[in-house]
């Protein structure tokens, strides 16, 4: 018997995913859809980490992009001043943003709600303000330039579908990663913590360790994001870095459903493709502007919250699975209590 | 010594207007539990009005009170047409709902003033006067007291009157102060409006001074919203002390290290404080409410 509340990871989801992937720059060879699937690829990395911490931990961060940008810095002053390999960076730029979680936890392990909110908010301003101030090492406002590109076997990764592929199979290693998380142990307790942090303390659950593991984890998700955007570019500068960009995670995750992996995941498609849909209509429509782009995400922001507060793929999902029962339920004509329950994959 | 006293002067000024901020802040949060992170955009609406009704002729009078209603209705609009409707979302959807809005006031704002820094003129002349080596220009001064007027004028209304014991009330306990016949609708709605002119005023008071332009509500915002936590969210008198102290912080920090630097140190030795004290300076009772 299939244990009651125990989810098994329903691969089929991934396999689907994986064609998606395949077939994508197949059916779409502008350079501009591929550049942009691949930012959206680096985006989706953040907000799997994000989602994990708010929907499952039932902590907000407000300062992601503080993880991102030290986890790019860190790889780019690697590589172009020291002249690593990028390959060898890449340990370096997870660690980083790791121990800056780890620091950051474990001094403000103290603090909870809105307090920790502010923090994760101030943090992102003071790595932003570092990296504008620190000139001599990150060469500032103006951006860091001379980033060398990655190399595999000899060959050069450009920028285009080999990037496109290589940053989608750490997209795929991050959600598969984040799945089998979601459905073990350490998913279930920290379903249980976002549910009542009190009683699953009481129940045994070390809430504190579980908490700072899943900030941790998205603070690496958000460096491995870093070191795939610096060396897709020649120059990274800190105005990627700001409050508006961590803002912009937090939209991904909410529009998709916090406390799904595939929301998330959903989510960064869905703010990137509005990003390109307003782009693409201002260049033929002369009163549509950047604003405008501002005017829509916070007009989704608002309407998601009021008419699906768990984002759009819990809801969706609840809502086919709501209709199959019910066509089961018919078919089968005896009356069968129907299980609602949180979708949680 | 003469620099001190300089820098102490442009910190309580800029202090003053983080206090109104995070007396908004505050208002809000200890009716309806919402951290209402659009608080910013009502002071840049508050700024960008006064600029739009002074630079076509109308009184400062005038303007003041036209600036006021208008960013109260936008407050009261708010809480009418958003907030009420989201009444079950959880924390955290509270707080995105806020984000969203104020991005969506933000653009539409950019739309309307565009994107420059716009100028209004000083209240009266703006001679510079000197004090003890340090100059205070009139506008600052008018600045501190008319913080000094709101903290004064905020005080008598929730002390002593019959609105205000309501108000209290529903944030102390809504539950009792509901079958005391007090509509948490009302209160809600109220907390919003008062909040709204709060950021008005400050946006008013400060346009003479920084240029108001679309982009400036997100930091007044957060820095408010750092003074509110630092003085200990939900305290009144918390938020008037986490202003000044936000402002003293920035101008120092600008004024000894460098201008670049000042957020970075308001930033650090806001976060060292919450190390030390973690629920503020004046402490909240009832921490981490709302369940994030």
């Amino acid at each position: 018997m299939k244990l009651q509340g125990v989810q098994q990871t329903k691969w089929w989801g991934v396999v689907v995913f994986i064609v998606a992937i395949l077939i994508f720059p197949m059916i779409v060879t502008q350079s501009f859809f591929i550049t942009q699937a691949t930012f959206a690829g680096i985006y989706a990395i953040i907000a799997i980490g994000l989602g994990l911490l708010m929907g499952y931990a039932g902590q907000i961060s407000l300062g992601q992009a503080a993880f991102y940008g030290v986890g790019a810095y860190t790889t780019s002053i690697l590589t172009a001043t020291w002249g690593w390999s990028p390959w060898l960076s890449l340990p370096i730029a997870l660690l980083v943003p790791a121990l800056l979680a780890f620091f950051m936890g474990y001094t403000m392990s103290r603090l909870s709600g809105y307090y920790l909110a502010m923090a994760t908010l101030a943090l992102g301003i003071i790595v932003h303000g570092l990296l504008v101030e620190g000139k001599g090492i990150t060469m500032g406002a103006s951006g860091f330039y001379g980033i060398p590109q990655l190399t595999l076997f000899g060959m050069t990764i450009n920028q285009g579908v080999p990037y496109y592929f290589l940053v989608w199979f750490f997209v795929l290693l991050v959600l598969i990663l984040s799945l089998n998380i979601v459905h073990s142990r350490v998913g279930r307790a920290l379903r249980s913590i976002h549910d009542s942090e009190i009683a699953s303390s009481s129940m045994g659950v070390n809430t504190g360790r579980y908490k700072m593991q899943v900030f941790i984890l998205s603070a690496v998700f958000a460096g491995l994001a870093g070191w795939l955007f610096a060396h897709m570019s020649y120059s990274i500068s800190p105005s990627a870095f700001t409050f508006d960009a961590s803002i912009l995670f937090l939209a991904m995750v909410v529009l998709g459903g916090s406390g799904s992996v595939w929301g998330a995941l959903i989510g960064a498609l869905l703010i990137r493709m509005i990003g390109i849909t307003v782009h693409t209509l201002g260049e033929q429509f002369t009163f549509i502007t950047s604003d405008s782009e501002h005017v829509i995400y916070g007009l989704i922001l608002i309407l998601v919250v009021i008419f699906m507060p768990r984002g759009l793929f819990p809801t969706v999902v609840d809502w086919l699975k709501n209709t199959t029962i019910k066509r089961v339920e018919k078919k089968a004509s005896v009356a069968v209590t129907p299980i609602k329950r949180s979708v949680s994959e | 010594m003469q620099d001190l006293l300089q820098f102490t002067l442009t910190g309580i000024t800029i202090g003053s207007i983080y206090a109104i901020v995070a007396l908004g802040f505050v208002t809000i949060y200890s009716v309806t539990k919402v951290i209402n992170l659009a608080q910013g955009e009502f002071v840049m609406l508050g700024g960008l009005t006064m600029f739009s009704l002074v630079s076509v002729g109308v009184p400062y009078w005038l303007s003041f009170i036209a600036t006021i209603l208008f960013v109260t209705l936008i407050g009261w609009l708010m809480e009418f047409l958003l907030i009420r409707r989201a009444k079950g979302a959880d924390a955290i959807s509270l707080i995105i709902l806020t984000i969203g809005t104020s991005i969506f006031i933000r653009g539409i704002s950019s739309m309307v003033w565009g994107k420059d820094q716009h100028t209004v003129a000083p209240f009266t002349e703006n001679t510079p006067v000197t004090i003890g080596g340090a100059s205070i220009t009139p506008q600052s001064i008018w600045v501190v007291l008319i913080m000094l007027l709101v903290v004064g004028l905020m005080y008598m209304f929730i002390d002593k009157t019959m609105l205000g014991k309501a108000f209290q009330a529903s944030s102390v306990n809504p539950m009792a102060a509901r079958l005391m016949g007090i509509s948490p609708k009302r209160m809600s709605s109220f907390s919003f409006v008062l909040s709204a002119a709060l950021g008005a005023i400050a946006g008013l008071a400060i346009a003479p001074i920084i240029f108001p332009a679309y982009d400036m509500g997100a930091m007044l915002g957060i820095k408010g919203f750092s003074a509110a936590i630092l003085g200990g969210l939900g305290s009144a008198p918390g938020a008037v002390i986490g202003g000044l102290l936000i402002g003293l912080f920035e101008s120092m920090g600008a004024g000894y290290v460098s201008s670049g630097m000042k957020d970075i140190i308001t930033f650090s030795i806001f976060l060292l404080i919450l190390i030390i004290r973690p629920n503020g300076i004046l402490g909240e009772k009832t921490i981490g409410k709302g369940g994030l």
